[in-house]
């Protein structure tokens, strides 16, 4: 494989989605890489957009509601968005798994969970019977579960929700895909329950060598598991740098802002800061800069209240869109 | 299982004894002189009349001695023996003549209706916000608000008079399918509306839950999603629903079967109806209740079997 | 502020609310003016009627035409715009006659059915235990007999009998039969919410400063409640109104009016001979009625509480 074409490649996706009150562009402009073996942090509060930028990706953004109405999504090369829908069905699940927030409903209760892992390698695999159940065991034991053979015949609601969780990273990874889209897979665990599931994820990525692109609203969760960020406010990416880079020196105000609010060891604080004001309404974006309105510099600065910075590459390997970012020019 | 069966049949008991009840009540009780005088024609005597309440078994008691009308009334209904009808027919044969004919006509209608009316409901559950939605809805309220009469009336008229299609009503030389085939066909379309609606809300639920995005982010194909996924978890409502559309088939084989002529138990119900038949009417009333709720019980033992949350302790 | 106005203050803007969103679905409001309109001519013949039944414009008896002989539709003059029935009367003026029986029986029915059902299901649902049992057990009874028997049932026992000393027949015999049969749908959906309420805040606060039974079911419960029963009422009188056309139709209601019921069941034999005109007036009076108030009170549920999943 080329080393220089990245697994996945947004390009410039915008995603829209048409209500009654008028258009919410969900997602703008995005655009980032995710690279072979690596893992890819994708942060940003509740609602900005980031779980539609995966949902895009999966090409199951719902269509009566919404659509992706500009941009490429290159997968080894490929524009997603060009292929057919059974094209489509056969790279997910195969080759781009998907993970979701909610173990509690992402399962079907009705199914044992045995019968919705073997539904997908039979589907991919095409191995088949008593074949493909032994794998659906050997999956679960994987992800650790305990008793996989008698498990593989309960249904969702026999099993407690990390227990659901692995469930799924199973079913996600039954077909080896290459790249994984975790779209905040441990936000409604329990705190140990959550660095288990982390900590399996990060096991198994190494031993498929697969790509993963994770979506949190945690800075914790990214710095851990992370190689790259990318942050996201209000539909667009304010900031992409490896891990390393972004810790060390935020650039976006905004990405300074995340990291304020977040608890760090050694350091003694009366209380964490916050991000004043709300995130925008989607249907309103405010003009200019989106985030100006809350940032400490852009609400007294004229071109931050008129003009929307564009992503620009300030430093080698990172971009910001940031007028007063080190680097952006003029 | 068979502990949660006998539960729910000791469970019946109060419900029998209310309908019995009732009947009793509507039928003993306030509407005895009516059926007096029915029979009595015009300017009876009140011999006459203490003749025809003997021999209805009006003059004895209403509850309280061992041959009570009460009794008598319960005692019919738990030995199956109804007594005679006006005609001086026993109940019970008239009952046995019309089933074969009633189940001819409402058992292709029930599957058809729901079968019909399921798919649909998937159908525009799944384009739901698109024209195809929006019309399919247009045309089953439209269906609704459409008379049942004159469903009947202009189905018989035209397609079975005027064009000549089906039989326009029952000749016992033909076979029973070509004469229920015209009457099966309406109830169909009669009964599509309000479930396609029912249902079209049940799948709504169900569609945006996430298990359905689990299964398409597997790769499964849309049909798969939809008739494995879907209806099986959509299956639950469904059962119970299916149970609450009996009484509108009911409905759906009096007036078919008065009007096309077939001889089962609707048209009887409603010849009854007619001749003031207290005695057949309240044992029609019996029988559809204890179908009803041996229904019901059904529905719940198809509900523990289709949702596996649920276990018969 | 009280709890009392912060109820109330909720209330208002839920129904302010309702009613803004209401109003801007012009197919709903259209349907609302339709229906409107209907019960405005209800009230026209009422009205017109209690001074004067030979009034020229209601006077169904009166024969345009020769005995037997079949008036065709025509535009020569008002009352025979749909023709005549087979006794020459005006077919348009049974089928206004007819909006009156309808809308009065169906109306009536309703009431008697909320009349039952939302004081026997707020009592089931908030006292709970014997009362529950009884209230229960009389709708289950109830619900196991399909509805259209047990209609029908009333209907014939109701018809041209002595109650009580009073003699009952026409229209009342067929509202009561459709109001004491129906009110198990309400009852059950009552006592289903007071269940679900009457743990909540406003009730403890109410029961903590000692407010009485009643005074709790009335003044905080039911108006709480208040638009389930509105969307039930739109939603059941359509199925009201197609009762009582099949009730009329088997001869069990008022033998001395016209209804539409009664109109179908003469033309159902002419409709061989040609005669389609008094069939579809019946039929097209029932239809656009019944159509406007399906789409009235399925976008009156909308707004009001999407979630409330009727049975029908």
């Amino acid at each position: 494989m080329n080393e220089n074409i990245p697994l996945l490649s947004i390009r410039n996706l915008s995603t829209h989605f048409f209500v009654e009150e008028g258009v919410v562009k969900a997602v703008e402009d995005v655009s980032f890489d995710v690279a072979e073996g690596k893992t890819l942090a994708v942060v940003g509060e509740s609602g900005c957009g980031k779980s539609v930028t995966a949902l895009s990706v999966m090409g199951l953004v719902p269509e009566s509601a919404g659509r992706v109405v500009d941009g490429q999504i290159l997968f080894r090369g490929d524009d997603l968005l060009k292929k057919t829908e059974s094209q489509m069905r056969r790279i997910r699940g195969n080759e781009i798994a998907m993970i979701f927030q909610e173990p509690m409903t992402s399962l079907n209760p009705v199914f044992t969970i045995g019968n919705q892992i073997v539904e997908a390698v039979k589907l991919h695999q095409g191995i088949k019977g008593e074949h493909a159940w032994s794998h659906a065991v050997e999956m679960l034991r994987k992800v650790g579960i305990a008793d996989p053979a008698r498990r593989v015949r309960e249904y969702p609601h026999q099993m407690s929700g990390g227990m659901r969780q692995r469930v799924m990273i199973a079913m996600a990874l039954c077909c080896w895909p290459s790249l994984l889209i975790a779209d905040e897979p441990t936000t409604a665990l329990d705190v140990t329950i959550q660095a288990q599931i982390l900590e399996l994820l990060r096991e198994l990525q190494k031993q498929q060598n697969m790509s993963v692109m994770m979506i949190t609203h945690d800075l914790g969760v990214a710095a851990e598991n992370a190689d790259d960020v990318a942050v996201v406010y209000a539909s667009n990416i304010v900031e992409t740098a490896s891990v390393a880079a972004i810790f060390e020196e935020p650039l976006h105000p905004y990405t300074q802002g995340l990291l304020r609010s977040m608890p760090r060891l050694g350091q003694k604080m009366e209380r964490l800061e916050s991000i004043g004001g709300s995130v925008p309404n989607p249907l309103h974006f405010p003009q200019g800069c989106k985030f100006h309105p809350r940032c400490p510099i852009g609400v007294s600065d004229q071109r931050c209240r008129t003009q929307q910075p564009q992503l620009r590459e300030v430093a080698p390997g990172r971009c910001a869109a940031c007028f007063h970012a080190k680097g952006y020019g003029d | 299982m068979p502990a949660y069966i006998i539960r729910r049949l000791l469970y019946m008991i109060p419900i029998v004894f209310g309908v019995l009840l009732l009947t009793f009540l509507l039928f003993n009780v306030v509407g005895a002189d009516q059926a007096v005088y029915r029979l009595a024609g015009n300017n009876p005597t009140p011999e006459i009349l203490d003749d025809i309440r003997h021999e209805l078994g009006y003059d004895k008691p209403l509850i309280f001695s061992i041959d009570s009308q009460f009794v008598t009334h319960v005692k019919k209904a738990v030995t199956f023996n109804f007594g005679k009808a006006l005609d001086k027919e026993p109940i019970i044969d008239k009952l046995k003549n019309g089933v074969p004919y009633s189940l001819a006509l409402t058992v292709p209608m029930f599957f058809g209706i729901v079968v019909t009316s399921v798919s649909l409901a998937i159908l525009a559950a799944f384009y739901r916000g698109t024209w195809f939605d929006r019309i399919i809805l247009l045309i089953c309220v439209a269906g609704m608000s459409f008379p049942y009469l004159s469903y009947i009336i202009f189905g018989q008229y035209f397609i079975a008079y005027k064009y000549d299609l089906f039989q326009i009503y029952f000749s016992p030389q033909r076979s029973i399918w070509s004469n229920a085939a015209l009457p099966i066909l309406i109830g169909i379309v009669v009964g599509i509306g309000g479930n396609v609606r029912f249902y079209r809300t049940v799948m709504l639920d169900e569609i945006n839950s996430g298990y359905i995005r689990t299964a398409f982010a597997k790769g499964l194909s849309t049909r798969v999603v939809l008739f494995k996924h879907l209806l099986k978890n959509a299956m639950i409502p469904i059962i119970t629903n299916t149970v609450l559309t009996l009484p509108y088939l009911c409905l759906g084989s009096l007036l078919l079967e008065s009007f096309f002529g077939i001889p089962g138990i609707g048209g009887i119900t409603l010849d009854a109806i007619e001749s003031r038949d207290f005695s057949v009417i309240s044992t029609m009333t019996f029988i559809f209740s204890i179908l009803f709720v041996i229904f019901n019980l059904i529905s719940d033992v198809c509900y523990a079997f289709a949702d596996p949350r649920i276990s018969f302790d | 502020m009280n709890e009392d106005n912060i109820n109330s203050f909720q209330r208002s803007s839920l129904w302010h609310d309702a009613f803004r969103r209401l109003r801007r679905r012009k197919f709903a409001m259209v349907c609302f003016w339709i229906v409107a309109g209907y019960f405005a001519l209800a009230v026209f013949v009422y009205i017109a009627e209690s001074i004067d039944p030979t009034m020229s414009a209601i006077n169904w008896k009166e024969q345009l035409g020769q005995g037997m002989e079949y008036q065709r539709p025509s535009l020569c003059s008002v009352k025979t715009i749909f023709g005549t029935n087979f006794l020459g009367q005006s077919t348009l003026i049974s089928t206004l006659y007819g909006v009156k029986t309808a809308l009065a029986v169906a109306f009536a029915a309703s009431v008697i059915s909320i009349m039952i059902g939302v004081p026997l299901g707020a009592a089931a649902g908030y006292f709970g235990g014997v009362v529950d049992d009884i209230v229960v057990w009389i709708y289950s009874t109830l619900s196991n007999i399909p509805w259209i028997i047990l209609v029908m049932a009333f209907a014939v026992v109701l018809n041209d009998d002595k109650i009580m000393g009073g003699k009952l027949s026409g229209e009342p015999g067929v509202y009561l039969a459709i109001g004491l049969t129906s009110w198990v749908g309400i009852c059950r959906l009552i006592r289903g919410e007071i269940i679900k309420r009457k743990e909540s805040e406003y009730v403890l606060a109410a029961k903590a400063v000692g407010c009485s039974n009643s005074r709790i079911i009335f003044r905080h419960l039911l108006p709480n409640v208040f638009h389930i029963i509105i969307i039930n009422f739109s939603l059941r009188f359509v199925s009201f109104i197609h009762m009582e056309v099949i009730i009329s139709f088997l001869g069990l209601g008022d033998a001395n009016k016209p209804s539409w019921g009664k109109m179908i069941s003469a033309a159902s034999s002419e409709l061989t001979r040609g005669i389609w005109w008094e069939m579809t007036a019946a039929t097209m009076a029932i239809f656009v009625l019944s159509l406007a108030l399906n789409i009235f009170g399925d976008a009156l549920r909308d707004c009001l509480d999407p979630k409330l999943r009727m049975e029908r």
